[in-house]
């Protein structure tokens, strides 16, 4: 299987905090897809655990690496689509 | 200190009607354990922890439904939250270092702190989720945490304060309810006089109640008498009505159809207050225009006949459109809210007058629309124009800062009405929190300098040639509602179920013995001296 990466910007005024996060992970749970997220040049975190994701500590305008393992390019699309919808607050 | 029958605890009464039950003491929280180690089978221990975090999710989606679909998003963050599988595997890593359940779970969540130290956003949570733990660490230990109110019988409930979970848990047997804390403007008041349950609030001697202890609530008296019957219950004074109609019109305060539907049963003139928030605080989405002016063609339809009174959008961050933007504030109440949304929102206002606009002419009602949290006359008169180029509606503001209030004679000819929310007016004159349960005594509609702001504004709008109303809490009181129509007030909206009182009392005076009872108001010193002297004036006439 291959990977597939995206950048998605964090637009929301207060950054990747409870609501967004939740809402990512019940996404990436329901897919049933394994994926992966975190600063570019840092090690990536599984995106399944919403603390996980939170202490990220992403801030307002900040870009985060999203992988998802797949070889639809259209699912991943979609996935980051929503993601990226999440992020806009 | 024991309470002998026949004590007398003084607190702020709540409703006409007195209740006589027995008294349900709402137990202080029971000691949990401490920290623990277990007895070696940590397999035992991840499953315990397992089933009370499940145990504990699912109170978490009773509290959503309860709360209704306003918090529903905060109570699935949390969720979330909870059922972490990082936190989980922190916990399983505690409990085989030889910590129990209840003790791995609270370590857990508490190491959190320091990853997340300084995240002001992640902090409030933090505080729910440390919450959530000590509920897992509960249930391991059998302790109960809800209020676990009787289900049969007639009890009166005496606790500090209420919050809205726990009023949402009161049951049929709850007939009566005494808080230590907490105004008039409290949460529990609200609750208590909508559904109309019989309260006093505020009453600190109340502390000393005991279980079993036969009680009766009399807020006509302000009062609780210890071993009290009813024939000691302080008569409301039973107006007789001398007209047919009251000497200023009596409108109701809705905030849905049901309300509204409601409202229509009783004699109410119209809607002094229409509040629409509620529609869109459960949206996820914004409502396209279609839908708001179906929603408020169908409110117009049903509200009892007369002018209807709508409020734009009221919400702050403390009450948050979920699909507007609304970044936390220190201060909500002092924050970007009502009419001050129109920074950021504008497009918004403009859609919500335009679609009330379309529900306004299908349903032919007369409609007059006003923005709150308005605190300067040019905040007002921008309001005014962007709600005439938008439909053929009667024009005003809500008055509730002290600084409109003082900028009223700058409005003469820029509006057609102000309506007065005591509420607020109260909480921004006293500079006393609404939300904090230990100012109820500065919040009481009876302070002698809240009766005086409130002639100046009637005087001057008045002067200013411009109609004026109140919508707040204290006009559902039927003697405040006199002095009110005293003052020079033209008209008073009030709780629905307070409609017919205070249209009874309005009805019972004349306007000249209104303005004298008013004056009486203004010569009291205390709230207390404020509220008795203007019960005696009224004793005398009716």
């Amino acid at each position: 299987m291959s990977t597939i990466t995206k950048h998605v910007t964090i637009e929301d005024p207060i950054g990747l905090h409870a609501r967004p996060a939740g809402q990512i992970v019940k996404l990436v749970k329901e897919s049933g897809l394994t994926v992966r997220m975190g600063k570019a040049g840092e090690e990536l975190v599984l995106a399944n655990s919403p603390l996980r994701m939170m202490a990220l500590k992403a801030k307002t305008g900040e870009q985060l690496v999203v992988e998802v393992d797949t070889d639809d390019q259209g699912v991943a699309d979609a996935l980051f689509a929503q993601i990226q919808e999440f992020l806009k607050g | 200190m024991a309470l002998a029958n026949g004590a007398i605890l003084t607190g702020l009464g709540v409703g006409l009607n007195a209740v006589r039950a027995e008294v349900f003491r709402v137990k202080p929280q029971a000691a949990l354990p401490g920290p623990a180690k277990h007895l070696g089978d940590a397999v035992g221990e991840k499953e315990t922890l397992k089933g009370a975090i499940h145990h504990v999710a699912s109170y978490l989606d009773e509290l959503s439904i309860k709360a209704g679909e306003t918090s529903a998003e905060i109570f699935e963050a949390l969720k979330m939250l909870l059922e972490d599988e990082d936190l989980f595997e922190t916990a399983v890593a505690e409990i085989e270092s030889g910590w129990n359940a209840a003790t791995a779970f609270i370590v857990a969540v508490d190491s959190l702190d320091e990853i997340f130290a300084g995240d002001a956003a992640f902090e409030e949570r933090l505080v729910d989720l440390k919450d959530l733990a000590k509920r897992v660490a509960a249930h391991i230990a059998g302790v109960h945490m809800g209020l676990d109110l009787p289900t049969s019988g007639a009890f009166v409930i005496v606790g500090d304060d209420f919050s809205p979970a726990d009023t949402a848990q009161f049951t049929d047997a709850v007939v009566g309810v005494v808080t230590i804390k907490g105004g008039p403007t409290s949460h529990t008041a609200i609750i208590c006089r909508s559904k109309s349950i019989p309260a006093v609030v505020s009453c600190t001697q109340a502390v000393d109640l005991v279980d079993g202890m036969s009680v009766l609530v009399d807020p006509v008296g302000d009062r609780v008498v210890v071993g009290g019957d009813d024939s000691m219950a302080t008569k409301a004074i039973s107006f007789v009505a001398k007209s047919f109609e009251p000497i200023v019109p009596v409108r109701a305060n809705i905030g849905s159809l049901e309300d509204s539907v409601q409202a229509a049963a009783t004699a109410a003139n119209g809607v002094g207050l229409f509040r629409t928030e509620l529609l869109y605080l459960s949206e996820k989405t914004m409502p396209s225009a279609e839908k708001q002016a179906r929603s408020y063609a169908e409110i117009l339809k049903a509200a009892p006949e007369g002018p209807i009174v709508v409020r734009t959008i009221d919400a702050g961050s403390d009450k948050p459109v979920p699909f507007l933007d609304m970044p936390h504030e220190e201060n909500p109440a002092l924050g970007i809210r009502g009419f001050r949304l129109i920074q950021d929102h504008r497009q918004f206002l403009i859609d919500q007058l335009t679609s009330l606009e379309v529900a306004r002419k299908e349903t032919g009602r007369e409609v007059w629309v006003m923005a709150p949290m308005i605190a300067t006359a040019s905040e007002a008169i921008e309001f005014a124009e962007m709600a005439r180029s938008c439909g053929e509606y009667k024009v005003g503001i809500m008055v509730e800062t002290p600084a409109i209030a003082m900028a009223l004679q700058d409005l003469a000819g820029k509006l057609d009405f102000i309506s007065v929310g005591t509420n607020d007016l109260s909480q921004y004159l006293f500079a006393a929190d609404r939300m904090n349960a230990g100012l109820g005594a500065l919040l009481n509609p009876w302070q002698p300098a809240l009766v005086r702001m409130l002639q100046v504004i009637a005087s001057e709008s008045e002067k200013a040639g411009i109609s004026s109303g109140v919508c707040g809490e204290s006009a559902s009181d039927p003697a405040f509602a006199v002095v009110l129509a005293g003052l020079g007030f033209k008209s008073v909206s009030a709780s629905r179920s307070q409609v017919g009182a205070v249209r009874s009392a309005l009805s019972a005076v004349t306007l000249e013995q209104a303005q004298q009872v008013a004056k009486v108001a203004l010569s009291a010193t205390t709230a207390d001296q404020c509220k008795a002297a203007v019960l005696d004036a009224l004793a005398a006439i009716a």
